[in-house]
């Protein structure tokens, strides 16, 4: 168990170091600069700014500077928001994303796995055609359309909660949780069902049928912890994605989390904090994963084996 | 009443208790104004774009102030004097002025904001205004390292009271770079002990503004209350006032219509025409010092020739571009500087009093004349940036000169940024280009188009250089005007570009919002503002 876990942890760190050099040198292929010119600013202040950012130096050189302090845990300076550094930024945005994720992911795996149960369970009943419904909704019309259509109804409309923004405390959760969660209750109430419809006819199922134990315990104790697997599959990256914040929710929404950080920076050239979000999108995605593996272990003692 | 009746009147009322607590927190002492997308920086030294400003300009006051409706007033200085060359302005500051933690604000206060911008550390883009859009003595060798001795530069305060401003040529629109935007004090002590933490924790904050920063949320808002030591803290009306962050114009729409915001940053162009019925009388718009014009490469062949330069710009419905096509409510231009300060009357491109079919015969004249026609079509690419608006206008600009004259135009949309830079490589053909000017006035366009202000337009032209220079020595703004015309008629004659149209401000504003009026510079103080 510890060994899997260090050499998991071992190989995502390799996946990190990867990670960050091929995003420093792709970022700089993009043309233009955080301080492409503006035109009315003599050349010698121009060469002035870029060096007070180093950008006046050799790309390796740069390279050598950013991997050294990030060693130290020093993401940089932002070039794009000036009065803050890239460490401050993420530490601001951070816990807003994760706010999001965090109850998208919970609203998601709970309403999924029991629309997908009663979906299952009631083959072809009006739970099932229902349960399928919203799952179509859900995959089906994207984010930036049943966003604004939400915010229009029972913002504009209604008035019952805040269209955007983060100034209301769980009102400003609400919406945005509800249109992040959808087409994950979509993927996820689909997975169950299609995964518990199969599980209940295998043998070791069948098998406790005729050992004449309860329709109860056979569901809870053989046919879900078979059916969970795929489902515990998608949760991990889907995690990992949710919690990391949707860029087009928290544009949507007007919040405050690192995806719109994200997007600005990459837009306005900002090496650094480009670098410092992708390196936590990809350390939780690495986070995630391992945890998946050890879940996976645990209801299935053949995954842990057979790696 | 029977017990049950009253149990049930109980339970109302507390649900309408814990509705009313449930209910949003916009109680009138607030003014919600949107921001658009985050601003770059609260340092008033660094800071560069629009929307900051409108914080800053709130949070620290300059020498001089903007009224309401943007027109020049007096700030912390309450009157200042002109030497007879013009090259000296003398700041009188107010008596008793205070930072906003009791500290004296005194006129070195002002000359270490200039020191400041113009410090090659400080790494600001805004050194220029100093250097460039008026010539202080001594700015641009200060900006450019050259020296770093703060005495060589010709701002000083010979007493606690008194600014002096010392330039190089005469200038009558400096007093419009003495506002908070371009000239905020800086409190020096504040500043050396927390470094720019000073500008954006509330804890460390030290303003001298009409409010105080009292809380900073990255890509959320800002929320500034009003500041007691403010000299004029009495006629401040508006208790609070929150600057919203929001990306999307759409969803900006959407929180002015739910209550959440007073005044929108924008208002989405696909909704124009609607709003302005739904909600008649809250669509703002009013022209800003954003010129849209069309730059021609004329080091590229066959750009090189003014009769297909002409022709370009001539085939160009302007009324039909901006109304039927864009329609963000830009307004039409066959100028260059005119439009910006009304006390200006410059010229238009000669064609300008023709009718559009009689520009359109002469365009087709003067294309043919140029070599071209059916068999010999033009083929053009306009390099654009990606944002909506510009591709929409560079696509009608394709399809009239498609329609009149034939030419083959392709758009070449790019990302802002490989926009920018695509400037300089050459590499284009026909540019759809823009200026914002530094004030609302003609000399911030034409000294941008002196042939040795920017050499990204490779034009060659001593006449011009040396109309502006006469200009230049003018320091009464009138005889200045008329000089700066003579000029503008050089360059219209050149057709280096086209001019298209001014872009205008478009803001919703809630009716209970007085004060917030038609601004070209777009200076919208908050301190002036009212909530009925």
């Amino acid at each position: 168990m510890i060994p899997f876990v260090a050499k998991r942890l071992w190989n995502g760190l390799l996946t990190l170091a990867a990670l960050a050099s091929l995003t420093f040198f792709i970022m700089r292929l993009a043309p233009g600069g955080p301080f492409s010119r503006n035109r009315k600013i003599s050349p010698e202040v121009q060469a002035n700014i870029e060096a007070a950012f180093h950008l006046d130096e050799p790309v390796v050189r740069q390279f050598a500077r950013y991997i050294w302090g990030l060693m130290r845990g020093d993401l940089g300076p932002s070039t794009r928001f000036r009065d803050y550094s890239v460490n401050d930024l993420i530490a601001s945005g951070l816990p807003t994303s994760l706010t999001i994720g965090f109850w998208a992911i919970l609203v998601a795996g709970l309403v999924g796995i029991a629309l997908g149960l009663a979906g299952a369970l009631r083959r072809n009943g009006w739970t099932d055609y229902a349960a399928g419904t919203i799952g179509v909704i859900g995959i089906a019309i994207p984010i930036f359309i049943i966003g604004p259509l939400m915010q229009a109804y029972f913002s504009v409309y209604l008035g019952w909660l805040p269209v955007g923004g983060w100034n209301e405390g769980w009102r400003s959760l609400v919406l945005p949780v509800l249109v992040l969660a959808l087409p994950n209750i979509a993927y996820i109430s689909r997975l169950t069902r299609s995964s518990l419809i199969e599980s209940q006819r295998e043998n070791h199922v069948r098998t406790a049928r005729a050992k004449g134990i309860g329709p109860t315990r056979v569901l809870w104790g053989h046919v879900m912890t078979g059916a969970l697997l795929p489902v515990i599959a998608y949760l991990g990256p889907a995690c990992a994605a949710l919690i990391t914040g949707s860029i087009l929710i928290e544009t949507v929404f007007a919040l405050p989390g690192i995806g719109r950080f994200f997007v600005d920076a990459a837009l306005n050239r900002d090496y650094p904090l480009v670098m410092g979000i992708t390196l936590v999108y990809g350390g939780f995605l690495i986070v995630f994963n391992i945890l998946t593996d050890l879940v996976r272990g645990w209801l299935d003692p053949r995954v842990r084996h057979g790696t | 009443m029977t017990s049950h009746g009253l149990k049930k009147i109980l339970s109302g009322l507390a649900l309408v208790a814990l509705l009313a607590a449930g209910a949003p927190a916009f109680a009138d002492d607030t003014l919600d104004r949107g921001v658009g997308s985050e601003w770059s920086s609260l340092d008033p030294q660094v800071n560069f774009d629009a929307a900051a400003a409108w914080i800053l300009a709130d949070a620290y006051e300059g020498l001089v102030n903007f009224d309401s409706k943007g027109a020049l007033i007096p700030g912390a200085a309450e009157s200042w004097d002109m030497s007879e060359d013009g090259k000296t302005y003398t700041f009188h500051l107010r008596d008793g002025l205070k930072w906003s933690n009791g500290d004296a604000l005194v006129a070195q206060d002002f000359v270490n904001g200039i020191l400041r911008t113009l410090n090659p550390e400080t790494a600001s883009e805004k050194g220029y205004y100093f250097y460039s859009t008026i010539q202080i003595t001594g700015a641009s060798a200060l900006a450019n390292g050259e020296t770093a001795d703060t005495a060589t530069l010709g701002v000083t305060a010979p007493d606690a009271r008194t600014v002096v401003v010392q330039m190089e040529t005469p200038a009558p629109h400096m007093l419009q770079l003495m506002g908070s935007f371009q000239l905020a004090p800086l409190h020096g002590p504040s500043f050396a002990a927390n470094g720019t933490a000073t500008f954006i924790d509330p804890a460390l904050v030290v303003s001298n503004g009409a409010y105080v920063i009292k809380e900073v949320v990255p890509q959320s808002h800002v929320l500034l209350e009003r500041n007691p030591t403010y000299w004029d803290a009495a006629n401040v009306k508006i208790p609070f006032v929150k600057y919203h962050v929001t990306e999307d114009v759409g969803t900006e729409l959407k929180r002015y219509q739910a209550g959440e915001i007073d005044i929108t940053y924008d208002v989405p162009l696909a909704q124009m025409d609607s709003l302005m019925t739904d909600l008649p009388g809250q669509l703002l718009t009013f022209p800003s010092t954003y010129l849209i014009y069309y730059s021609f490469n004329l080091s590229l062949p066959p750009f090189d020739n003014i009769d297909l330069r002409r022709a370009l710009s001539l085939a160009i419905d302007r009324d039909v571009l901006e109304g039927k096509i864009v329609k963000g409510g830009a307004i039409p231009t066959f100028s260059y500087a005119s439009g910006f300060d009304p006390a200006y009357s410059g010229p238009q491109i000669a064609e300008a009093a023709m009718t559009q079919p009689e520009r359109e015969a002469l365009a087709q004249e003067l294309y043919a004349k140029a070599g071209f026609g059916p068999d010999n079509p033009l083929k053009l690419s306009i390099a654009s940036t990606v944002a909506e608006i510009n591709t929409k206008r560079a696509n009608g600009i394709a399809l009239m000169w498609k329609k009149v004259l034939g030419v083959q135009t392709e758009v070449n949309a790019q990302e802002r940024k490989a926009w920018l830079d695509l400037f300089y490589t050459d590499d284009w053909g026909v540019f759809a280009d823009n200026l914002v000017g530094d004030f609302a006035g003609p000399e911030t366009f034409l000294s941008y188009m002196r042939p040795s202000a920017e050499p990204g337009y490779d034009w060659v032209k001593p006449e011009y250089d040396a109309a502006m220079d006469v200009a230049a020595q003018i320091p009464d703004l009138a005889g200045r005007y008329l000089a700066l015309a003579a000029a503008e008629k050089i360059l219209l004659e050149d057709y280096i570009f086209a001019p298209i149209a001014i872009e205008p401000y478009r803001h919703l504003v809630k009716p209970n919002v007085k004060g917030f009026e038609p601004s070209v510079a777009g200076y919208h103080n908050s301190q002036f503002m009212t909530l009925d």
